[in-house]
C-alpha cells in the first residue's frame, strides 16, 4: 500500500519556542482526497513539507512519517523525486526553464530519460493539461493561473503517485483558481493519484474531498468527511463557534447557524450538511415549505422598506468626490486595442469603494492611471481637486494619494518590520522621537507589534500584506488605493484587514479597492461598481448591486436569490430564514 | 519581405541547429582565414546579402554603420604605423607611407566587418532553443543553466518594473538631486535583491523536488534531424571541405609585403572559389525559395 502514514509526528523550528506540530497521528490511504485547512501558521505548510525528503525543514522531529512504509527520510533519491509531487503557492517562483516544453521535460532531464521518452510523457501531459495551445511559448508569456497548471503538469509528467499541493491558488483570481482545482479534482479521480491540499478556498474543495483534516496551533482539532467537519467546527455554543468556522463556504455557515438556533426541525429530512448551492436550495425548499403561510409578499415588503431607508441614509449624506474620472482613453501603444474607454468614476469621500471585474478588463490600469504611472491619451482625473499630472505629483503624494501594490515584497528594503516602517518616514522632516512613536502607533494598529523583530521575508502573507499597508499609510494618505489586497489571504486576516479598514474610514480615509473577491467587497464596502470592457457598467451599494446581478454575486446570495435577492452576507441570510420561521 | 527581412521565420532557420552551426562554422573560419581579395570579396558579397535578405532595411543601415568607420580607421592606421611596402606614396614625418600597407588595412577592415555582419546573421538564426540545444549536446547542466539565464532576465525586469512602480506609488518619484536619485536607485536595486534571492530558494526547492541533482541527467529537446536537413549537413560538409583543402594549399593568402603578389587564376583556383560561393550561398538560395513557395500558396489561397 503506496499510502502515507504519520506516526506520532510532533516537530519544533530551531529558534521556534512551540512545536510546530505536535504529535500528529493520521493515514492516507492511496487514492484518497484530503484537505488541510487552518489559520495561517497553524503548521499546514511544515506538516506537508514533511512528507517529502529534500523540502523538510531543518528542526527536532519527534515520529516518523511512512510512505509504502518506508521512512520518508530514508526513502531513495529517485523515487522521492518521481512519487512524490509537491506544487507551492508562488507560480512564478517554481518555473525553472525559459519554456513551456522545457519545463514539462525539467523532472524527466533529472531522472536522465532518453529523448524519445520524454517526448512521449511530454505530449501525454500537454494532451491532459491541454496545453498544446501554448506548449512552445516563452514561460514569462503565460498568465498566473497557466504558470500555476505548467508547474502541475511538469510535476505530473513525473507519474506520481501523491501529489501534495500547498495552497497552490493563493496567487490565482478566482476563475484560474477554480479551473485549476477542477484539474486537481480531475487527475484524482482519473488517474487515482491520492491528493493531500491545504487551500483557504474552501468552498469548491469541500465538495471534492473525501475528507478534511483542519489544524490549529500544530494540533489537529478535525479529522473527518466534509459535512462532518462542518458540524464539528459549528461547535456546541451558536455565538461561540470554531474560529474556522468562519472560512468555511457560505452555505454551510447558513445551515449549521440555523439548526443551531432554531434547533433540529432545521435539518429537514437530511441527513448530512448541505456542501453545494443545489444542495442548499433544496433544504431551504423544503424547510421553507413548513414555514407560517405569510406570502412572498411579506418579505418583498420589508426587504423594500429596508432599502428605502438605506437610500435616504444615502441621499442625507452629501456627496463629495474625492477621486474623479473624467472620460478617460487609454492603450498601451498605438496598435494595441484601448484598455479604457470612456472611463467616468467619481468615488466620494470617506467611502470604501470596491471595483470588481474579471481579468484583464482595466483594473489595475484604472489604478495606474490615478496615480499617474501611466498617462491617458484622453481624459483626466482629479484627486481632491488636484489633477493628476507630472506637476502635481509632489502635492498629490504629499499625505494624499498613496497605493498598495499587488505584491507587498515590492517594498521591503529593511531587515526587521519595525525599521521597514521607520523607512517610510525617512524623508520627513520631524523628530525622530516623533517618528518612533508614529512606528509604535501603526504597529499597534496593523496587530504586528509581536513580530516587531522579524525579518519581513519571514512574515506570512497576510502579516507581510498589513506590514506594507502599514509603511503607506504612516505617509497619512486621505486616498488610499489597493490592489487585490484580500489575495492570498486566510478568512482570519480579512476580517483583521477589513477591521483595520474600518477604524481608517473613522479616521476619514477614502478607501478604492481593485479586487476579485465578491464576498468580502459585499460584506465590507460601501459601494461596489462592475469593471467592463474598459468602463464601469454598474454601481451601487452592495446590497443593489449583488441583487442586480446573478451569477457575478456572493454564493449566500445566489442560494437565496429566488426569495430573498437582497440578501448578500451569510448572516444576513440566516437572519431572514430565522424571521421567515418564526412568522 | 525585403523591408523587414525573413528573420527567424527563413527558412534555413528553421532548419535544424546542427545544418546552422555547421554552416556559420565554415563560413565564418574560411573567411577569417582568408585574406586573398577574391576570398573577402565573396565573403562581403554573400554576408550583405544575407544579412539583408534576414533583416531587410535594418540590416544596410547596419552593416554601413559598422563597416565604413572599420575600414578607414583600419586602412589610415595601418598605412600609418606600418612602413613595410615597396610603392612609397609619400611621407609623413619621415614616415614611408606605402601603398601595399593602405591596401593590406582595407582588406583586414574588409574581413572583420564580414566576420561582424557574419556573426549579426548568425545572431538572427541560431536563437536562444538552439544554443541551448547545442549546449546541451556538450553537458545537459549548461544547457540547463543557458535556459534559466533565458527565464530570468524578464522575471527580473518585471520585478524592478512592479518594484519602481511601488516606489512611486509611496509618492518616491525619481528626481531631485543627485543625492536622492541615487538613494532611490540603490534601494530599488536592493529590493530587487533580497526579493529575488528570496524567490530562488522558492525556486532551488522545486527544482530538488523534481529530482534535480540525481545521477545521469539528460537534455530534452524538440528538434529533429529531418531528410532535408541530412542533404543540406552532407552539402555543407563537401563543399565546405573542397574550399579548406584548397586554402590549405595557401590559396586564400597572397603576399602583401613587400610587393602585392596575386595568385595566377588556375583550375584549382577556379574550383576552390566556386565552391566556396556555392557554400555561402546555400541558406541564401534555401530562403529564396521558401519565400517563393509561401508566395505562390498565397497567391492560390
Amino acid at each position: 500500500m503506496a499510502g502515507i502514514q504519520v506516526r506520532g509526528l510532533s516537530f519544533k523550528y530551531p529558534t521556534g519556542e512551540k512545536w510546530a506540530l505536535d504529535n500528529l497521528d493520521f493515514e492516507v490511504s492511496p487514492s484518497e482526497f484530503v484537505v488541510i485547512c487552518g489559520k495561517s501558521g497553524c503548521g499546514k505548510s511544515t506538516l506537508l513539507r514533511q512528507f517529502k525528503k529534500n523540502l523538510t525543514p531543518y528542526g527536532d522531529r519527534i515520529g516518523e512519517v511512512l510512505y509504502d512504509n518506508i521512512p520518508v527520510g530514508e526513502l531513495d533519491d529517485r523515487r522521492n523525486a518521481t512519487d512524490i509531487g509537491f506544487v507551492q503557492q508562488n507560480p512564478d517562483n517554481q518555473l525553472v526553464t525559459d519554456k513551456v516544453w522545457h519545463e514539462l521535460a525539467f523532472g524527466l532531464e533529472s531522472l536522465g530519460l532518453d529523448n524519445q521518452t520524454i517526448k512521449r510523457r511530454v505530449a501525454e501531459m500537454a494532451s491532459f493539461f491541454d496545453i498544446q495551445g501554448w506548449f512552445r511559448k516563452n514561460v514569462a508569456d503565460l498568465s498566473g493561473g497557466q504558470k500555476q497548471l505548467l508547474n502541475l503538469a511538469s510535476i505530473m509528467a513525473m507519474q506520481p503517485e501523491i501529489l501534495i499541493l500547498d495552497e497552490p491558488t493563493s496567487q490565482l483570481d478566482p476563475i484560474a483558481a477554480d479551473e485549476f482545482l477542477k484539474i486537481i479534482y480531475k487527475i484524482n479521480r482519473e488517474l487515482g493519484t491520492t491528493v493531500i491540499i491545504s487551500e483557504h478556498r474552501l468552498e469548491e474543495l469541500f465538495t471534492m474531498a473525501d475528507r478534511v483534516i483542519v489544524m490549529e496551533g500544530g494540533k489537529i482539532i478535525a479529522d473527518a468527511s466534509p459535512t462532518k467537519v462542518g458540524e464539528i467546527l459549528a461547535g456546541e455554543d451558536i455565538n461561540k463557534p470554531n474560529p474556522m468556522f468562519y472560512g468555511l463556504p457560505a452555505i454551510m455557515k447558513i445551515y449549521a447557524h440555523n439548526v443551531k438556533s432554531m434547533g433540529a426541525k432545521m435539518r429537514a429530512k437530511r441527513a448530512e450538511m448541505p456542501l453545494t448551492i443545489r444542495e442548499g436550495r433544496l433544504w431551504l425548499e423544503e424547510v421553507l415549505a413548513e414555514a407560517p403561510k405569510v406570502g412572498r409578499a411579506d418579505f418583498e415588503m420589508e426587504s423594500r422598506k429596508d432599502s428605502k431607508t438605506e437610500n435616504k441614509l444615502k441621499s442625507e449624506k452629501k456627496d463629495e468626490p474625492i477621486i474623479s474620472l473624467k472620460d478617460l482613453w487609454f492603450r498601451y501603444s498605438r496598435e494595441s486595442s484601448d484598455v479604457l474607454r470612456g472611463l467616468n468614476l467619481d468615488v466620494n469621500k470617506g467611502e470604501f469603494f470596491c471595483l470588481l471585474g474579471g481579468n484583464g478588463v482595466g483594473k489595475s490600469t484604472t489604478l495606474k492611471a490615478i496615480t499617474g504611472i501611466i498617462k491617458p491619451q484622453m481624459g483626466s482625473i482629479f484627486v481632491d481637486g488636484l489633477k493628476v499630472k507630472k506637476e502635481n505629483f509632489k502635492a498629490l503624494f504629499k499625505n494624499k494619494l498613496s497605493m498598495l501594490p499587488q505584491n507587498p515584497q515590492a517594498l521591503f528594503t529593511e531587515l526587521s518590520a519595525e525599521e521597514e516602517l521607520l523607512e517610510s518616514l525617512y524623508r520627513e522632516k520631524i523628530s525622530d522621537v516623533e517618528k518612533v512613536d508614529r512606528v509604535e502607533k501603526m504597529l499597534e494598529m496593523m496587530e504586528i507589534s509581536h513580530l516587531r523583530k522579524s525579518h519581513p521575508y519571514d512574515l506570512s502573507g497576510g502579516e507581510q500584506q498589513r506590514l506594507a499597508l502599514g509603511k503607506i499609510l504612516l505617509l497619512e494618505p486621505t486616498v488610499l488605493l489597493l490592489d487585490e489586497p484580500t489575495k492570498g489571504l486566510d478568512p482570519f486576516f480579512k476580517i483583521t484587514l477589513s477591521g483595520i479598514f474600518q477604524k481608517l474610514k473613522k479616521q476619514g480615509v477614502t478607501i478604492f479597492m481593485v479586487s476579485h473577491d465578491v464576498e468580502f467587497c459585499a460584506e465590507y464596502a460601501d459601494k461596489c461598481a462592475m469593471f467592463f470592457d474598459g468602463d464601469v457598467v454598474s454601481v451601487g451599494s452592495p446590497k443593489e448591486f449583488f441583487a442586480g446581478n446573478s451569477f457575478y454575486t456572493t454564493s449566500a446570495n445566489r442560494l437565496v436569490r429566488r426569495w430573498y435577492p437582497e440578501g448578500i452576507t451569510w448572516e444576513e441570510v440566516s437572519l431572514w430564514i430565522e424571521k421567515t420561521m418564526i412568522k | 519581405m525585403i523591408k523587414e527581412g525573413l528573420g527567424e521565420k527563413s527558412t534555413f532557420a528553421n532548419c535544424h541547429p546542427i545544418v546552422n552551426v555547421v554552416y556559420f562554422a565554415l563560413v565564418i573560419g574560411i573567411t577569417m582565414f582568408s585574406m586573398n581579395p577574391w576570398f573577402i570579396t565573396i565573403t562581403i558579397f554573400f554576408a550583405w546579402t544575407y544579412s539583408i535578405l534576414l533583416s531587410g532595411k535594418k540590416a544596410i543601415k547596419y552593416n554601413i554603420l559598422f563597416t565604413i568607420p572599420i575600414i578607414i580607421i583600419m586602412s589610415v592606421i595601418n598605412a600609418l604605423f606600418i612602413n613595410n611596402g615597396a610603392t612609397v606614396l609619400f611621407f609623413l614625418n619621415d614616415n614611408r607611407v606605402t601603398l601595399e600597407a593602405f591596401v593590406y588595412g582595407i582588406a583586414a577592415a574588409a574581413l572583420i566587418s564580414a566576420v561582424i555582419i557574419w556573426f549579426s546573421c548568425f545572431n538572427v538564426v541560431m536563437s536562444a532553443d538552439k544554443l541551448i540545444y547545442l549546449f546541451g549536446r556538450i553537458t545537459p547542466v549548461l544547457a540547463l543553466t543557458l535556459s534559466m539565464i533565458f527565464r530570468f532576465i524578464p522575471l527580473l525586469k518585471e520585478r524592478f518594473k512592479e518594484i519602481v512602480m511601488g516606489q512611486k506609488c509611496m509618492g518616491r518619484h525619481r528626481g531631485g538631486s543627485i543625492f536622492f536619485r541615487m538613494r532611490q536607485r540603490i534601494k530599488e536595486v536592493s529590493i530587487l535583491v533580497s526579493w529575488s534571492l528570496e524567490a530562488a530558494i522558492e525556486t532551488s526547492d522545486s527544482m530538488e523536488a523534481r529530482g534535480y541533482g540525481l545521477h545521469g541527467r539528460t537534455s530534452f529537446h524538440l528538434f529533429k534531424l529531418s531528410y532535408r536537413d541530412k542533404i543540406l549537413l552532407v552539402l555543407e560538409l563537401i563543399f565546405g571541405l573542397i574550399t579548406i583543402l584548397g586554402c590549405m594549399t595557401g590559396l586564400n593568402n597572397i603576399y602583401y609585403y613587400p610587393k602585392i603578389v596575386l595568385k595566377n587564376m588556375d583550375l584549382w583556383m577556379g574550383i576552390t572559389l566556386l565552391t566556396y560561393m556555392v557554400l555561402m550561398s546555400l541558406p541564401i538560395v534555401l530562403d529564396i525559395r521558401g519565400e517563393k513557395k509561401w508566395q505562390e500558396y498565397r497567391l492560390e489561397a
